[in-house]
């Protein structure tokens, strides 16, 4: 089983997580929302699978490159 | 009665000997490698240089040129014993019936490596496209220049080929480059230096240099895929426009892409037919923007409905993705689209993305193709990253090359145009000092030279902190500024040609591209830009 990281394509802060660790998701899934440039960023599933980790909370601020999701294949 | 005369005569005019020899060689080079190379290129799920080629152009059309090039061992009389054909076929095909010329690397000899190539060949067939003013494809698929050159040569060369005319190539006809393989040194430059190239994923690479001389020199220990895959270029670095499943994708993409080019920048692109209305009405687009300015929305919904259906080519769909770069049909005529997509850092003007802009620009005006610009731009991209990676130079290319474009051009402005970047949506005054700034505006647009939500705060900062409560002050001035803010307050102005429906976008654009086409048929020839 392949992990997938998720990253942060934008700096900005946390403002929603949509989906909790177990569950399954589809390809292009919202996983949750990133507040930036004044609006809301969606971060979404590159690839089907199950959420293993979420590596962030709502409120935090986190930049370009972070690690946000960890998916299973 | 045969004279002794007349024998002479017959053994002087037979030219047996000669035909098998031309025979003979033709076959070697039809035979690549042999049998076994051609197996092991096989199992590396690849095809071989001529089988690229028939699956590229239409059946039967390629026209070899100097097919018995390469390599003959004489013995000691003189005649030959054994050919090595070059590891470069070149020649003349069709793509839906229209002419172009190809180079395929042979990998099944020395690796596609250079020291079997004839050199001259290849860029024989470049400096064609050039005279000709024909489409030029190259297959790339080498290994690079290979130490065995000195052997050959019996000493070394400064590198380069004085006549291969590559970037003047360039502003003449469409170019394209196919990696599929691992593509050193010039092999990158052939795939790049293009106006579309395309890889295939887990089997092409294209590099400087590979793993042995990373190693050598920086001692770095990466894998062909980690230093030059299709993730890298089409994601990371930019070099290579698209990734393609397999090769008879990459194929694919190549026609689709060629189909939207004309000849060469002296004609225009062919208009296709279509039996897509061009006055279609689509009411879904009125609502397809969120009233919720923080909501963002799918911009490939809104080109999938408003250009001819099935038309949309995406060009690096992964690199810069907060602009989109599309060739397109509009009632059958060729356009180049760019679109901003909020999804994708807000839809900001960024680094990577101004890059593409640039690209996308010189490319559709290098061959007189008209410009359709969906806007939705908050601007170029702020911050430390941004400021540090040279964020604004990128900007200025690329507001630089959106002003040095003389192809017409139409702006839609279907959400936000702020600061420098969403000023940078047109040409002001073109070249020539003549060019429109043709636009019209979604009753969705908003624009300024600074939001109103981070300019609020920043002017009144003092009267909201002292004000009892300072949300409430700061939204009603907020309130207050975003009434001043409507585009109808523009349109009173003549700011904007017009505010439009949404739905009526494909009407409006189909009625532009025919008069962009009467310009653009009296505008073909060179571009001349200035520095940017």
């Amino acid at each position: 089983m392949a992990l997938i990281q998720v990253k942060a394509e934008i700096s900005g802060s946390v403002w929603k997580i949509e989906t909790k660790a177990g569950q399954q998701v589809m390809e292009e899934d919202v996983l949750l929302i990133m507040e930036s440039m004044k609006m809301e960023i969606p971060i979404m599933a590159p690839a089907a699978g199950v959420v293993k980790e979420i590596k962030v909370k709502e409120g935090d601020t986190i930049a370009e490159g972070d690690l946000a999701v960890v998916l299973e294949e | 009665m045969e004279t002794t005369e007349n024998k002479k005569t017959e053994v002087a005019l037979d030219w047996t000997p000669e035909l098998e020899e031309l025979r003979y060689r033709r076959e070697v080079a039809e035979g690549l490698g042999g049998p076994e190379s051609i197996a092991y290129q096989h199992s590396k799920g690849k095809l071989t240089a001529r089988e690229r080629i028939d699956l590229l152009f239409d059946k039967d059309s390629f026209r070899e040129l100097g097919k018995i090039a390469g390599k003959g061992k004489y013995n000691k009389d003189g005649d030959l014993e054994s050919f090595t054909p070059s590891n470069s076929i070149t020649g003349t095909g069709r793509i839906d019936g229209r002419k172009l010329i190809v180079t395929s690397d042979d990998f099944t000899i020395r690796a596609g490596s250079s020291e079997s190539a004839v050199s001259e060949k290849w860029v024989y067939a470049e400096r064609m496209a050039h005279e000709m003013e024909m489409p030029l494809i190259r297959l790339v698929d080498t290994a690079g220049g290979s130490v065995k050159d000195l052997e050959r040569l019996q000493g070394t060369k400064i590198p380069g080929y004085p006549m291969w005319s590559n970037i003047s190539l360039l502003g003449r006809v469409p170019v394209v480059g196919v990696a599929l393989g691992a593509c050193a040194g010039l092999g990158a430059v052939k795939v790049g230096l293009s106006h579309f190239s395309v890889m295939v994923k887990d089997m092409s690479q294209v590099f400087a240099a590979g793993p042995p001389v990373v190693k050598q020199g920086l001692n770095q220990d990466v894998t062909k895929e980690e230093l030059g895959g299709s993730y890298v270029h089409t994601r990371l670095s930019g070099v290579v426009n698209n990734e393609a499943v397999d090769e008879a994708d990459a194929f694919r993409q190549v026609r689709q892409f060629l189909s939207y080019m004309p000849r060469n920048v002296w004609e225009v692109p062919e208009r296709k037919i279509t039996d897509d209305d061009p006055w279609r009405v689509d009411q879904e687009l009125n609502s397809i923007i969120p009233k919720n300015r923080r909501k963002i929305y799918k911009p490939r919904k809104i080109l999938e409905t408003v250009f001819d259906k099935g038309s949309l080519f995406e060009i690096a769909r992964y690199f810069g993705g907060s602009t989109i770069t599309c060739l397109a049909r509009l009632n059958g005529y060729t356009v180049g689209v760019m679109a901003s997509d909020p999804i994708v850092m807000g839809g900001a003007m960024t680094l990577q993305s101004a890059r593409k802009m640039e690209r996308f620009v010189d490319l559709c005006d290098t061959f007189h193709i008209p410009i359709i610009n969906l806007v939705d731009q908050p601007g170029v991209m702020t911050g430390l990253e941004a400021e540090s990676n040279g964020t604004m130079a990128a900007a200025m290319r690329a507001i630089a090359a959106i002003e040095q474009a003389q192809t017409p051009w139409c702006s839609i402005i279907v959400r936000r145009a702020f600061g420098v970047g969403g000023g940078a949506h047109g040409p002001k005054q073109g070249p020539e000092g003549r060019s429109l700034n043709h636009r019209f505006a979604w009753p969705s647009a908003r624009w300024g030279s600074v939001p109103i939500e981070g300019g609020v705060a920043a002017a009144y900062k003092r009267e909201i902190a002292e004000s009892a409560n300072p949300d409430a002050r700061r939204e009603e001035l907020e309130g207050y500024y975003h009434k001043l803010a409507s585009p109808f307050r523009t349109a009173e102005k003549f700011g904007i040609v017009d505010i439009i429906e949404p739905c009526e976008t494909r009407a409006v654009l189909c009625d532009w591209v025919e008069d962009a086409y009467e310009l653009t048929t009296r505008q073909v020839g060179l571009r001349c830009r200035t520095m940017r």
